[in-house]
């Protein structure tokens, strides 16, 4: 996404990695389930970190998942987050943001919500500039189905909306 | 009258051996606290989420029908303050905050000056006896310090619990995973042992709390 995260396009594979341990499947050889999607199940039930009218970049900050050690990546990132509101998704009438919240809602609104696994795809590409989320197996050594949520993303290439006023102008 | 307490800097009791472990806690904290200001990284916290869940295990202790006194032991900038005030602003509570950094409670003296009820302290032990105390976290970061000496801090800090409240006191734990060796500097451990030695050692009921989502429990020890 190299107009928004610019030099820090390094971190989008960490950042990724942030979220899909937070959101991966639970510890089951304890005693109790913990961590992963258990972990946010329990989170979601209490405090209703996803919710309609929340975007889902501010769901994030509340579990801290810019990183902690470089602040210029997460607030790019962050940035990045907040302009999925003005793309597209693959649900007619949801913007990418609302398709991330409203999946994130409904599939920890289940007993046992699938872990959720992040990443992207490249929006020259026949999927488009748009969000895309779907039930699959995205890690092909981990047999197990999560909710996969891809973002659209291409070097060099300005998001929707981003520069639009500028050229308008010449 | 703002303050429910004259939050005294009182000379610390006798420390039993322990002055290096506070020393080292001391310095651990105002470390965070230096580099990640009032947030929940500056108490070591992952996120404000999780940070939260812990509150809402630990204050199962408390009875919010009615107004209390409570201690927060490691209370770093105080944020249980804000989640009380969300969460439990019909119901009066007086707060001490206690922390054995000096930067962590300068931090939280200067973001809730404005307060009432709330007041905070330097050290390990409360200058006050109130009805209701808890601890989040404080026992999860041994450092480099012996399993053996850790422990003698967490039996002290239990003590203490107990010596400064009338009513009950409740902690957390980091859970010690089966067949899993625990992470350097980090002090894990079973359900059951400190259960076992709140409720004999005070003739209290111990009631542990898991299955929150987070590899931890909470213990709640309540006062007969």
């Amino acid at each position: 996404m190299g107009a928004l995260m610019a030099e820090d396009d390094i971190y989008i594979g960490p950042l990724f990695d942030l979220f899909n341990l937070r959101f991966g499947p639970e510890q089951t050889e304890q005693e109790f389930e913990a961590g992963g999607s258990s972990e946010i199940k329990a989170l979601q039930d209490e405090f209703d970190i996803f919710q309609q009218g929340r975007t889902f970049v501010e769901s994030a900050k509340l579990l801290g998942l810019g990183g902690l050690h470089n602040n210029r990546a997460k607030n790019r990132w962050f940035s990045l987050l907040t302009w999925l509101a003005r793309v597209p998704s693959d649900q007619d009438g949801e913007t990418g943001d609302q398709r991330i919240v409203n999946a994130l809602i409904k599939n920890f609104a289940r007993k046992s919500p699938l872990p959720c696994f992040m990443k992207a795809h490249d929006s020259r590409g026949p999927d488009g500039l748009r969000v895309i989320v779907c039930e699959d197996k995205p890690i092909f050594y981990i047999d197990r189905t999560y909710l996969t949520i891809s973002l659209p993303m291409a070097p060099k290439v300005p998001p929707a909306g981003k520069g639009a006023k500028k050229k308008s102008k010449k | 009258m703002c303050a429910a307490v004259a939050a005294r800097e009182l000379a610390p009791p006798g420390d039993g051996g322990l002055s290096e472990i506070y020393a080292g806690i001391a310095a651990y904290y105002s470390a965070k606290i230096v580099r990640f200001g009032t947030t929940p990284e500056g108490v070591d916290w992952t996120c404000q989420a999780t940070q939260e869940m812990r509150f809402v295990q630990l204050l199962k202790l408390c009875d919010f029908a009615s107004p209390f006194s409570l201690n927060d032991c490691g209370c770093g900038y105080g944020a249980l303050i804000a989640y009380l005030d969300r969460r439990h602003g019909d119901c009066a509570v007086d707060y001490l905050g206690i922390d054995v950094s000096g930067a962590m409670v300068r931090r939280a003296r200067r973001l809730w000056r404005d307060r009432c009820n709330t007041a905070f302290t330097l050290g390990h032990a409360s200058p006050r006896t109130a009805d209701y105390a808890i601890a989040s976290g404080i026992f999860n970061v041994a450092q480099d310090q012996p399993r053996h000496d850790w422990e003698r801090f967490v039996a002290a800090s239990l003590d203490e619990l107990h010596r400064s409240t009338r009513r009950g006191f409740a902690v957390n734990f980091m859970k010690l995973p089966a067949g899993v060796t625990g992470r350097r500097g980090l002090y894990t451990t079973d359900t059951a042992s400190w259960a076992r030695y709140c409720a004999s050692r005070f003739n209290a009921a111990a009631e542990v709390h898991d299955g929150y989502g987070l590899m931890e429990f909470t213990l709640i020890v309540r006062k007969l």
